[in-house]
């Protein structure tokens, strides 16, 4: 591409860059520092960035503090897995079905989804824990995992279906005559083809059901072993202090199973697969 | 076998009826080729052939059987899509092999069936590779393939060699006719390419607005168009048309009279009543010629196209507003801006009447040599 812009405009651009990622970055840069001070630094006033004795100390102490520290990082990780992989179970078919298929209804049950997606989990609470009660899934996974999973579905049908409608119809149209019956087809051609978009799929609902499952656990679970991060965090605050230095590092070290979901799938990310599919 | 027959075939999408019924017979072995101008139906009778579209009113047969309502893998068919419609995930020998594994064939008649058809189609070095990394032709070629393994009795082409280059699409027009005679397979072809219409069909089906306007062999098609509208499409440069009286009708020849009072008599089959009404009066620009001729008409040049070999020359009908085009010699010479006769012969003229119908010219087809009405398998 010819280079359009003008030096000023690329200053520019990159200043806009600058502050926007400021704003995204500094409360992990502060987090990190905090979790560096010892807890007696922390309200040193005025406000210095470095101070004494910064050392790696609560990265040890907080899984002694905090025994059940790794457990708490697993359930996290487990929940928001499960929630991932049910909700493309649910998602897949459901979208292609949106994108392909003229039923009657279709519009509106789009338009139903994107309602129900206005309506946060939260709302729901009171009613989905008198469901729970009456079930008898109280203090489960399950009970994480089937809420979590519900809400993340409506955001990715219609992301997915997007994806979908790119893809040629006569990919299907080929697969029809060669004589695919419509799950082998969308098992061997139309998932591969669009991974990228499953990827993105899947990577959005990881992240929201990493971020979401803190309110069904704090209301679904009292079972300390079962508890997520976000809950478990809780044990840092002390009953006269909280353990800043020590939650921060904690809290740094539940993102790592996140990033790492996020590198190994954004490296099916990839531009162009369906490159060489019909002609342009 | 490839037998297949359309009767009174018809497609609406909603109110807005596209196909309005259809009535083909196809012989096992035949190459059809639909042309017909854009938007004329050719893709939807295709695909109702195919089965991919639902057949509103009619009855398609294949080999005797009614197949409305039998999807396109039981009808024998095999579809090549105008945009290849390769799967870019796979590589050009899973693309190929695609209908096999669906039919669950074992691995070694898989490996065979793909080398048959790689080695026909030249693909055999091309194997491994994604049809991302493929040209324009070895794209057509994988789908070609794709479309031979399985041995479908029809095969149906929507326009496989557009977007090709002029270059890549007549090398692989010669190695369809090829395939057509090593496979002895019936195929239909959609094309709006009039040459490979012409080179390629047994029959030409021509289609204008949902309707068969004529089928024929090529050169039936040219030499004895049944209407204005086949006689304008095929051909090219298009076929002229002035408009002419009718003076006298005859048995064998109809006498009319040009725009400039000469008189022309036109050897084709007479019809009582036809004196004094208007008629119009067609001529192929290769046909015009400088010099002695049975009639002359004087034109004025518009725009002269040099070819080498040829001059065309685009002229406007001196004293009508009628546009005239004529396929000379290279070195004919026309000057744009002068009024000039040109000539033609009575026995090149068409005719047609006020509807638009032919009067039936009495030329002889077995003229032509009939090895050229037939493309012999190879
Ligand atoms: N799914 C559809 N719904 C509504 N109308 C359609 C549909 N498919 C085709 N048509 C209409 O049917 C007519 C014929 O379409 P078709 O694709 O068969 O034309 P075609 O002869 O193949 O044209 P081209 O040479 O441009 O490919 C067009 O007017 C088109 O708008
Ligand atoms: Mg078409």
């Amino acid at each position: 591409m010819i280079d359009k812009y003008r030096w000023w405009e690329v200053v520019a651009i990159y200043a806009g860059i600058a502050v926007f990622l400021t704003f995204i970055l500094a409360p992990f840069v502060e987090a990190f520092v905090v979790s560096m001070r010892p807890l007696d630094a922390l309200f040193s006033i005025p406000y210095r960035f470095i101070t004494e004795e910064m050392s790696f100390r609560a990265y040890v102490t907080m899984w002694e503090n905090v025994p059940l520290l790794g457990l708490y990082i697993f359930n996290s990780f487990l929940i928001a897995s499960s929630v991932t992989v049910f909700a493309l179970l649910a998602i897949i078919p459901a979208a292609y079905a949106f994108a392909r298929f003229k039923f009657k209804g279709s519009n509106t049950l789009l338009a139903a989804f994107l309602a129900v997606n206005m309506v946060s989990g939260a709302v729901l609470i009171i009613p989905l824990f008198k469901v729970m009660h009456q079930l008898g899934l109280l203090n489960t996974y399950f009970a994480m995992i089937a809420p979590g999973t519900a809400f993340v579905i409506p955001t990715g049908i219609w992301l997915l279906r997007s994806y979908l409608l790119k893809i040629p119809k006569e990919l299907e149209e080929a697969a029809w005559a060669d004589g695919a019956s419509r799950m082998y087809t969308l098992r061997r051609v139309i998932i591969p083809v669009a991974m990228p978009g499953i990827i993105v799929v899947a990577i959005a609902t990881f992240i929201v059901a990493y971020a979401q499952q803190f309110i069904y656990a704090l209301t679904f679970n009292s079972k300390n072993e079962l508890n997520p991060l976000p809950v478990g965090l809780f044990q840092f605050f002390g009953r006269q202090e909280v353990v800043w230095n020590e939650l921060m590092a904690a809290s740094l070290v539940g993102i790592v199973p996140v990033l790492v979901i996020y590198i190994f799938l954004q490296r099916y990310i990839v531009a162009g697969l369906t490159a060489g599919a019909v002609k342009e | 076998m490839g037998q297949l027959a359309l009767q009174d075939v018809k497609k609406s999408f909603g109110s807005t009826e596209v196909i309005k019924g259809v009535s083909l017979d196809v012989k096992d072995g035949e190459f059809i080729v639909f042309v017909g101008p854009s938007g004329c139906g050719k893709s939807t009778l295709l695909r109702m052939i195919a089965g991919l579209e639902e057949v509103s009113d009619g009855t398609v047969f294949i080999d005797g059987k009614v197949v409305n309502n039998l999807p396109p893998v039981k009808r024998g068919i095999s579809m090549v899509f105008q945009s290849y419609a390769l799967y870019p995930h796979m590589s050009v020998y899973e693309n190929i092999a695609f209908p096999l594994r669906v039919a669950k064939m074992s691995e070694a008649e898989v490996e065979e069936r793909v080398r048959k058809a790689s080695r026909i189609l030249q693909l055999d070095e091309r194997l491994k590779h994604k049809p991302g990394q493929l040209s324009g032709g070895q794209r057509q070629r994988v789908a070609i393939g794709r479309a031979i393994v399985r041995e479908p009795s029809v095969f149906l082409f929507d326009e496989p060699l557009s977007n090709l280059d002029a270059a890549l699409r007549s090398d692989m027009r010669v190695e369809l006719s090829k395939l057509h005679g090593s496979l002895g397979a019936t195929m239909i072809y959609v094309t709006h390419d009039q040459i490979e219409a012409m080179t390629m069909a047994d029959r030409i089906v021509v289609l204008d607005g949902g309707v068969i306007s004529q089928v024929g062999s090529p050169l039936e098609l040219y030499h004895k168009p049944q209407n204005l509208f086949v006689a304008g499409f095929i051909g090219n440069p298009k076929m002229n048309f002035v408009e002419v009286t009718c003076k006298a009708s005859a048995e064998n020849s109809v006498t009319v009279t040009l725009p400039d009072g000469g008189e022309v008599e036109v050897p084709v089959k007479g019809q009582a009543n036809l004196e004094g009404q208007k008629m119009t009066l067609g001529i192929r620009p290769e046909h015009i010629k400088l010099g002695q001729a049975d009639a002359h008409i004087s034109v004025v040049a518009n725009v002269v196209e040099r070819l080498g070999i040829h001059t065309v020359s685009h002229a406007t009908v001196e004293g009508a507003n009628t546009s005239f085009c004529s396929l000379l010699d290279g070195a004919a010479p026309v000057v744009v801006g002068e009024a000039a006769p040109v000539g033609f012969n009575a026995s090149d003229c068409h005719l047609f009447d006020s509807t638009g119908a032919a009067l039936e010219r009495l030329v002889k087809l077995e003229d032509v040599d009939p090895a050229m009405l037939q493309v012999e398998p190879a």
